[in-house]
């Protein structure tokens, strides 16, 4: 049997356990589909697997137990997927929408179930989401990217190399708040304490305030109403047999155009700085080769921040490192 | 005797009233609701006809027209005290027969009750008046047919939104903004005559059920948030505040903050002692005044039947069900 | 015009009597004549406003003690002879005297209790002949607590007065043990005829009110004065509601038989 890896792999299909068999991956971007795909699902996993669908850690699905001889056949039975999650959001696909996938390295932008559910997230995550899988899809290069509505972070937007963390500029009116104490109280028992009481108003501490919306939620008399959405970016975040590590705050109080123009000036940077001599390369290590400052001049070119927007002045990764030797010396090499 | 005019026609009539007056009603504030994305319809100013909206229960009573959240009584100097310099202007407060109805409870409290008139609350009535819009349909949680509050006279003008045209029935006085639009003998103001929700308030309540095991329940649900009384168009508690500015000690204002009996510190003294410490009890304080003890004192039920406890409460406690709930408890128990 | 009756007066302290390490008599000059179980609203202005029994009247003055337990009366204590508080009222029912007259009284007063009662025990210190005989009931924590120990001993010379402390300490000779234990030898015989007054914090008025009764005085002839937090004082501002009650109106001085149904 003869089967180009390299073609299969980005057509979102890989190599599996089963000579001979391969396994399909479906995007959802933003994690939440219209109930009707699933029978196509279903149809494919029954017709031309063995009858099992995994859901993904990244909101997809994967349907194994597929010949490699099908794929062609698959490509068209998925399609009506792909024109209704990735053509109908804006997703440019350069061959027609019946060839399958036409790249699978950047992995699926997923999100939590965001404000169309959820009481405490503090924006429509599916929707931004599918906004960047608009911006960034089709691409090769291998780059994870999620949505989360607030900091709780339920989608582990800090597991990402690039986490977007929504958040709301919460409004106070003095001339409706009767000192009940809740959104303090609140404040510092679940967020940051960045709320403390004077003369029986609150005052709020812009730095501490993650824009989580507790207060919001919270006040029974709307003293606190919403203000205007922003974003926290968190990056570099990854698991991974290096060195695994928690993303860290680079941007916050963003909006959501800049969101947007900061990921995609980043496959700017992961093209200006990728080691090609590897077969793929994470933009993660890319980072730790240049360093913070060339990755914040590279995504930043050419944005038009907004005038609320705070930007981190350096980053300084921790996290645990499983090869002692990358900062032991062998010293009984001598 | 009513006008029937066009939305425009009746656009018209408001520039004219805007000479006058200042025109408060529900709006619809967009993305100001407690969740993302979400609507707050509450009482704000008005400037044409289509600032008002008439599609929907305002979270917020017509209350805080005349009785606002937070309002300053003195302003002090070293040892003076001066009233806040205070002149409303003359308003038109658009509002449902609910809280129409509701006013007249206020009316009761601020100015009926113990030898005192409230000065501050005094004011602010003088000036208003009231333009009551009929329901063209009955909201989720409206039980106002059940308290006699669906209908209401003594306004100073009457609506019916039908569809193109309006139906109004403007009092004496104000008439003459009405001038060069013929009046239609053949019309009477629209009541909403039918809720989804009856209530048959208990006969025979009294202090036997206090220890009622029937409370217990919402000692266990409810979180003391307040949301049921500043919603409430009825509830008129306050509390006192003094305070100094940070910036000058020597002056400062004292001030007066709606109040919730179902938030802790409603009884507290100095000293520590305080009464009702469980919500339940809390509960039935609040629902025996709203049924029972008003009317023992006024010779009519404070509760309007409006549903606004019901709409805001986070923890879906139903004051008309409780109501019911506690009829069978009376019915069980004689 | 509106007259605003949130509007206080100020009144100078003419002077302080410090009756304890914590409770302070303020005598303040003012027009005000309170009935006899009255309150005002006593205020410093930037810092707040609270009811305040008053302890003590006469034509140009009355007095008010103030236990140093909180925020407001913190600043109060810190205040000396000269200086101005601001007061408004008097509000509120006090002791029906005309009911007392001619009858054996007794009053029964726990720790600052006294205070509200004890403007009617001075007047009747002064005109003895209203009522047929006066019986002081009053109970202090500790010796350290006895408010008013002139008036006190003062009253000594006309009334009937038992003294108790519930803990004693060094060189306390007197009663030990709590009001209650003292009511039996209050009331005496014939105790259907006599008139009963009672004030103190809320378990002291339920359980002494109880022993009371237990030894045969009606409960009509009983009366009890609340204690409520009032930011208003004239029935606006609903803190002192109880069922269709204002205590701030109806109250503080409650008959027994009005005040066994107001249940919090």
């Amino acid at each position: 049997m003869s089967v180009d890896t390299k073609k299969i792999k980005k057509n979102a299909y890989r190599v599996t356990k089963t000579r001979g068999k391969t396994c399909l991956r479906v995007r959802v971007p933003g994690g939440h589909l219209p109930s009707q795909y699933l029978e196509i699902i279903k149809e494919i996993a029954d017709k031309f697997g063995n009858g099992t669908v995994h859901l993904t850690t990244r909101q997809g699905f994967e349907i194994p137990g597929i010949d490699f001889s099908s794929i062609e056949m698959i490509n068209q039975l998925i399609s009506p997927m792909i024109v209704g999650l990735e053509k109908e959001i804006g997703v440019p696909l350069a061959n027609g929408f019946d060839k399958g996938y036409p790249a699978a390295g950047t992995r699926n932008v997923s999100a939590c179930i965001g404000n169309r559910v959820c009481t405490m997230a503090n924006c429509d995550t599916t929707a931004l989401a599918q906004k960047i899988e608009r911006t960034i899809f089709p691409n090769d290069f291998h780059v994870k990217i999620a949505v989360t509505g607030c900091p709780n972070d339920c989608i582990k937007a800090h597991m990402q190399d690039i986490g977007v963390i929504a958040q709301v500029e919460p409004l106070y009116d003095e001339t409706r708040c009767i000192s009940c104490k809740a959104c303090v109280k609140n404040c510092q028992k679940v967020a940051t304490g960045a709320l403390t009481m004077g003369n029986y108003k609150v005052e709020r501490d812009p730095h501490r305030c993650l824009g989580c919306g507790e207060c919001i939620l919270k006040c029974p008399n709307a003293a606190w109403t919403r203000g205007n959405k922003f974003y926290r970016l968190v990056i570099m975040g990854r698991t991974g047999k290096r060195n695994p590590r928690l993303a860290q705050t680079f941007v916050q109080w963003a909006s959501e155009d800049v969101v947007l123009g900061v990921i995609k000036n980043m496959y700017k940077y992961i093209d200006k700085h990728i080691d090609r001599t590897l077969e793929k390369e994470h933009v993660g290590y890319i980072f730790d080769r240049t360093g913070y400052n060339e990755f914040k001049n590279v995504v930043l070119e050419g944005i038009q921040l907004n005038p609320e927007i705070r930007i981190a002045t350096f980053i300084n990764f921790h996290g645990s490192i499983y090869d002692s030797q990358i900062i032991f010396e062998n010293v009984t090499k001598a | 005797m009513a006008y029937i005019l066009t939305h425009a026609e009746f656009d018209t009539v408001l520039q004219r009233l805007k000479q006058d007056y200042i025109l408060i009603g529900p709006v619809r504030k967009k993305n100001k609701g407690k969740f993302s994305d979400a609507d707050l319809i509450t009482y704000g100013q008005i400037e044409s006809l289509s600032d008002l909206e008439t599609n929907g229960k305002s979270q917020f009573s017509a209350k805080e027209t005349i009785f606002p959240p937070s309002q300053t009584l003195f302003y002090f100097t070293e040892d003076e005290y001066r009233e806040p310099k205070f002149e409303p202007q003359k308003r038109i407060v658009f509002l449902r027969a609910c809280d129409f109805n509701a006013i007249k409870r206020l009316d009761l409290l601020f100015l009926e009750n113990g030898q005192f008139v409230d000065a501050y609350y005094k004011r602010l009535r003088e000036k208003t008046h009231f333009f009551v819009f009929g329901c063209e349909k009955s909201y989720e949680n409206c039980f106002c047919v059940s308290t006699g509050t669906n209908q209401c006279e003594g306004y100073d003008a009457f609506l019916n939104f039908k569809g193109e045209k309006i139906n109004l029935f403007p009092s004496e006085p104000f008439k003459r903004y009405f001038a060069g639009y013929e009046e239609n003998e053949d019309i009477l103001p629209q009541f909403i005559e039918r809720n989804h929700i009856q209530v048959d308030i208990p006969e025979g309540l009294s202090t036997k059920i206090y220890d009622h095991p029937y409370w217990d329940q919402y000692g266990k649900r409810c979180i003391g948030c307040g949301r049921c009384n500043f919603s409430c168009p009825t509830c008129t508690c306050f509390t006192m505040q003094d305070i100094f500015y940070r910036d000058n000690k020597n002056a400062g204002e004292r001030r007066r903050v709606w109040a919730s009996c179902q938030v802790d510190g409603f009884t507290d003294m100095a000293g520590g002692h305080s009464y009702r410490k469980q919500q339940g009890e809390r509960m039935r304080f609040k629902v025996m005044h709203k049924i029972h003890d008003f009317a023992k004192r006024f010779n009519m039920h404070m509760c309007v039947g409006c549903g606004r406890c019901d709409d805001v409460c986070p923890e879906y406690i139903s004051f008309s069900q409780c109501i019911s709930g506690l009829k069978g408890v009376v019915a069980h128990d004689n | 015009m509106i007259t605003n009756p949130y509007l206080p007066q100020p009144a100078e302290i003419i002077s302080i009597t410090k009756e304890t390490t914590t409770d302070y008599t303020f005598r303040l000059k003012t027009d005000i004549q309170p009935d006899f179980g009255q309150f005002v609203e006593v205020s410093i202005p930037k810092v707040g406003e609270a009811p305040i029994s008053v302890s003590n009247a006469q034509p140009g003055w009355i007095e008010l003690t103030i236990r140093r337990v909180g925020h407001l009366t913190n600043e109060l204590h810190e205040l000396k002879p000269g200086d101005l508080l601001f007061i408004r009222g008097p509000y509120g029912k006090g002791f029906p005297k005309e009911q007392y007259r001619d009858k054996s009284l007794i009053i029964a007063a726990g720790g600052t209790g006294l205070a509200p009662v004890r403007n009617l025990i001075n007047y009747y210190y002064q005109h003895p002949g209203e009522v047929r005989q006066l019986s002081l009931l009053m109970g202090f924590k500790t010796p350290e607590d006895i408010l008013f120990k002139e008036d006190i001993e003062k009253w000594r010379s006309k009334f009937q007065v038992l003294l108790t402390v519930d803990k004693e300490s060094p060189g306390w000779s007197g009663h030990v043990g709590l009001i209650t234990n003292f009511v039996k030898d209050a009331v005496g015989e014939n105790s259907s005829a006599s008139r009963v007054i009672i004030v103190g914090p809320p378990l002291m008025m339920k359980f002494t009110s109880q022993e009371f009764i237990k030894y045969n005085i009606p409960e009509e002839n009983i009366w009890l004065s609340f204690e409520r937090k009032m930011c208003c004082g004239i029935g606006k501002c609903g803190h002192c509601r109880i069922n269709d009650t204002y205590v701030c109106l109806e109250g503080p001085v409650f008959p027994y038989i009005t005040a066994k149904n107001l249940l919090d």
